[in-house]
């Protein structure tokens, strides 16, 4: 079973996707230590199940994704949403601008699905099926929720930009 | 009322969503044994859930984790081995550290413990509801041990309840003379653990858990208290 299984590869998927997996899973949830904790949690099962996530199609999506998940259970077990004031990661390098920032802020204000189609597509750039077969949705669907995200993250900026030009 | 800031393409939008990532300072990457450690745990998990949810009865499921002892501690490497108990899991690497992960919502066995580093080769002084420390504390706190979730440069972290933290111990940078000081605090509004160096001949104890920074170069973590039931 998994454990004994070959686990060659692991290390230097590890070394080379911690850091991409880490980011993308903070700036989802806005809280470093607990993207850092579903993070190694998710490479964890993935060291468990190497035999089955070398063969996947975007094991960096494997990863996010279970990470995400570990993530959302935490926050269900607890009947309440991230709260976003209380995120510890506002872009710390952000360009003087503050959209860093602001940008971070909307993705995390976004409905749960369509921020994991952004953060598939966007983020890890998985095509519309690949993104689709990892969410277990349909391709038109994916379509709709990214759509719908852009939407949403366009205003937010849109208004962000402008309150910074009036300042 | 539309504006020229309404014509922000997809495009531009996707160059700003992913350059947001850059401003995102990841900490470093926890050591690789810290992952294969937690990963076996995970499987020892799966498998006794597995194993209580056979119906066909108690044997078998028995008989699934002992066939499977053998997979998950495989072939122990010499001197390499795993302590589990509720509390913490222990876990000996063939290139010498050790991880110790612990699990903040048990009762540590202080004394079981401090008998199972020892065992590994961690001179260690694991105390509850006390901490020592020494004055000066002894160099090379940091190339002892290292912990996950990634400490700040203040040495104080707050974990969220449901980690589990882990720190990694290397034998091999404890300097002559010195040992572990593990000092674990179970109070009303939180669990505290400090940790610092010590000079074996040399320290003193104190039953007032450290606030305000420690007296050397150590960590602290704070551990919120487990929710309610169902949580």
């Amino acid at each position: 079973m998994g454990v004994s299984q070959d686990k060659s590869g692991f290390a230097d998927f590890f070394a080379d996707s911690w850091e991409p997996c880490l980011t993308v899973v903070a700036a989802s949830t806005g809280n470093m230590a607990l993207a850092e904790d579903q993070v190694a949690e998710a490479f964890a099962r993935a060291w468990a199940s190497w035999a089955k996530v070398s063969r996947h199609p975007a094991p960096r999506a494997w990863v996010v994704r279970t990470a995400l998940n570990t993530g959302a259970s935490w926050w269900h077990r607890r009947g309440r949403e991230t709260p976003l004031a209380d995120h510890d990661i506002v872009a710390s390098r952000s360009q003087g601008n503050g959209l860093d920032a602001v940008v971070l802020t909307a993705l995390r204000r976004l409905p749960a699905r369509q921020r994991e189609v952004i953060v598939l597509r966007v983020f890890l750039d998985l095509d519309i099926g690949t993104t689709a077969r990892q969410l277990g949705i349909a391709p038109g669907t994916v379509r709709a929720h990214q759509a719908r995200a852009m939407t949403a993250l366009r205003r937010e900026l849109t208004a962000a930009r402008a309150t910074t030009e009036m300042e | 009322m539309m504006n020229d800031h309404e014509q922000i393409n997809d495009s531009v939008l996707t160059r700003e969503l992913r350059e947001s990532l850059t401003g995102i300072a990841a900490p470093q990457r926890p050591p690789l044994e810290t992952i294969t450690a937690r990963g076996r745990a995970y499987w020892r998990h799966r498998l006794t859930g597995i194993a209580g949810l056979s119906a066909s009865g108690i044997a078998a499921g028995a008989a699934l984790v002992l066939g499977l002892t053998g997979v998950l501690g495989p072939a122990p490497a010499r001197g390499t081995g795993t302590i589990r108990t509720a509390a913490f899991i222990l876990v000996k690497h063939a290139n010498g550290t050790a991880t110790l992960t612990i699990n903040p919502r048990e009762l540590l066995d202080t004394a079981a413990l401090q008998n199972d580093l020892k065992q590994d080769g961690i001179p260690a002084l694991v105390t509850s509801g006390s901490f020592c420390s020494s004055d000066p504390a002894p160099a090379g706190f940091s190339q002892v041990v290292s912990f996950y979730p990634s400490l700040p440069r203040s040495g104080f972290l707050r974990v969220p309840k449901d980690v589990h933290p882990t720190i990694t111990f290397n034998p091999a940078a404890m300097p002559a003379g010195a040992e572990l000081s593990f000092g674990d605090f179970q109070l009303s509004s939180r669990q505290q653990a400090d940790f610092m160096l010590v000079n074996t001949s040399s320290y003193t104890c104190t039953s007032t858990p450290p606030s305000g920074g420690l007296p050397g170069p150590g960590a602290q973590f704070q551990v919120d208290p487990p929710g309610p039931a169902g949580s």
